[in-house]
């Protein structure tokens, strides 16, 4: 009997597809609406941990990446440092030294310093165990910036141009307009002092050191003119300066100092006396020579103090 | 002297030398001075006023002999004051950092005046306002930091 029903219901099935459609329309149906929001879940949860993996890893990625960038960011930071030192020392190194003079580099290491740093001064990391001694020029690739005030054996106090004890003779690069340098305070203009009323000096000439004072030598550039004016009765001009150097930014200076004179060697002559005592005549040849010195042209001048500016760079 | 105090010492010399080189014209030694006056042995107080001395008087610019007026000054404004007020007062402080501060300026010009140099009376005038704040404010903070050493006889 039961043969029999599914036997029609087979063959109704087969002609009509009655059965087929009932069972797509309910059980598949409901297998795709318990099969569809699953699957989504599915995609969710898969997608979920695929980013999330992918994110722990990105993390990961990022830190080692973020450790790297400011790795990289201090070398950075640590290259244009060296490269601005290294552009700092070159123009140090283009100071050229007048002749009979060394240069030697320095460090500031402090501006002023406590309660009895009342000059505009600083600090220096070379003393007198580097020569160093009181009076010695102290210079920048812009200018001149003071002398030493003090030294101890590693360290040295430099007096700037700025501070109103400061009194440099100076003298106009194109005029030849001289006067005395003197400052008048951090931020302040210079002033030159004692310039004649009929003074040609100008706007934007370069103020030289005059090398009068024996402290620097001469044809330094100190400071630039940034004004001439006329003050009432005064018999003097009012001339204002700008040093060329700006105090707040100096890191390095070059100390110059003064080279021993070179030992001239006396020419060997045929003495008809074979003793080892000095020539008679040697002083007045001496002599002879410094005033060949003034009297020959400049080219002849230059080939002779050679030899002590090779030995001055060699310093 | 304990080696908490010994390291105190050093540090509070070694500090106040980097704050000496950020603000200019200003003593951040002096308050020192005072405090070791209150809390150390005068053999001590003695070592460490000649050694801040020796400091002050190298890295200035002024002739020796300023800074032993400054401190010397100090310490009798301390000692004097000592009779009027109690001597760890805050206000007390804040009176001898004011003294400072007019010393300062005095102290400055009178020097100066004396090596026949010029001031910037203006920058001169800042600094000593400067100290007579930064005196009192310096004094409180290493009170408190020199009373909670371990081994400290005082309580705050």
């Amino acid at each position: 009997m039961a043969l029999f029903v599914y036997l029609g219901l087979f063959t109704w099935n087969i002609r009509t597809g009655y059965v087929d459609d009932l069972a797509s329309h309910t059980g598949l149906e409901l297998t795709r609406w318990v099969l569809t929001p699953g699957r989504w879940a599915w995609t969710r949860l898969s997608s979920f941990w695929d980013r999330y993996v992918y994110f722990v890893g990105l993390r990961q990625e990022n830190e080692t990446l973020r450790s790297e960038l400011a790795r990289a960011n201090d070398e950075l930071v640590g290259s244009r440092e060296q490269a601005a030192l290294a552009q700092r020392l070159t123009s140090l190194l283009a100071i050229n030294p007048p002749p009979e003079w060394s240069r030697e580099g320095a460090r500031v290491i402090a501006h002023r310093l406590g309660p009895n740093a009342a000059l505009e001064t600083f600090v220096i990391d070379k003393g007198s165990r580097q020569g160093v001694e009181v009076n010695t020029p102290v210079v920048s690739p812009e200018g001149v910036v003071g002398r030493v005030l003090r030294n101890s054996m590693s360290a040295a106090t430099v007096i700037m141009v700025t501070d109103p004890n400061s009194k440099i003779p100076v003298v106009s690069q194109k005029t030849r307009t001289q006067g005395i340098l003197v400052g008048r305070g951090a931020g302040q203009s210079l002033s030159l002092q004692y310039v004649s009323l009929s003074a040609p000096v100008g706007q934007g000439e370069t103020l030289v050191t005059t090398g009068l004072a024996g402290i620097f030598p001469p044809g330094l550039p100190v400071a630039e003119v940034s004004g001439v004016s006329r003050e009432g009765a005064s018999l003097f001009l009012n001339v204002q300066a700008q040093a060329l150097f700006d105090p707040q930014r100096l890191e390095e200076v070059a100390l110059l100092k003064k080279l021993p004179p070179a030992t001239r060697e006396e020419p060997p002559e045929p003495l008809p006396d074979t003793s080892t005592k000095r020539p008679k005549g040697a002083a007045d040849r001496k002599g002879e020579i410094k005033q060949r010195g003034k009297s020959e042209p400049a080219d002849a001048k230059a080939q002779e103090s050679t030899p002590r500016k090779r030995h001055g760079d060699g310093q | 002297m304990s080696g908490y105090r010994m390291v105190f010492w050093t540090v509070f010399t070694l500090s106040g030398i980097w704050m000496q080189s950020f603000m200019p014209g200003i003593d951040f030694l002096a308050p020192g001075l005072i405090l070791s006056l209150q809390e150390e042995k005068i053999r001590t107080s003695l070592v460490l006023g000649l050694l801040w001395l020796l400091i002050q008087e190298g890295t200035g610019s002024l002739a020796f002999g300023t800074v032993i007026l400054w401190y010397g000054v100090l310490t009798a404004l301390f000692f004097f004051g000592h009779w009027l007020f109690e001597a760890k007062n805050f206000i007390f402080m804040v009176i001898l950092g004011a003294c400072l501060g007019v010393l300062h300026f005095v102290l400055m010009n009178v020097m100066a005046q004396l090596q026949d140099w010029r001031l910037i009376l203006g920058r001169v005038f800042l600094e000593g306002v400067i100290q007579a704040v930064v005196f009192p404010v310096e004094w409180g903070l290493m009170y408190i930091i020199f009373n909670h050493l371990p081994q400290g006889k005082h309580d705050v």
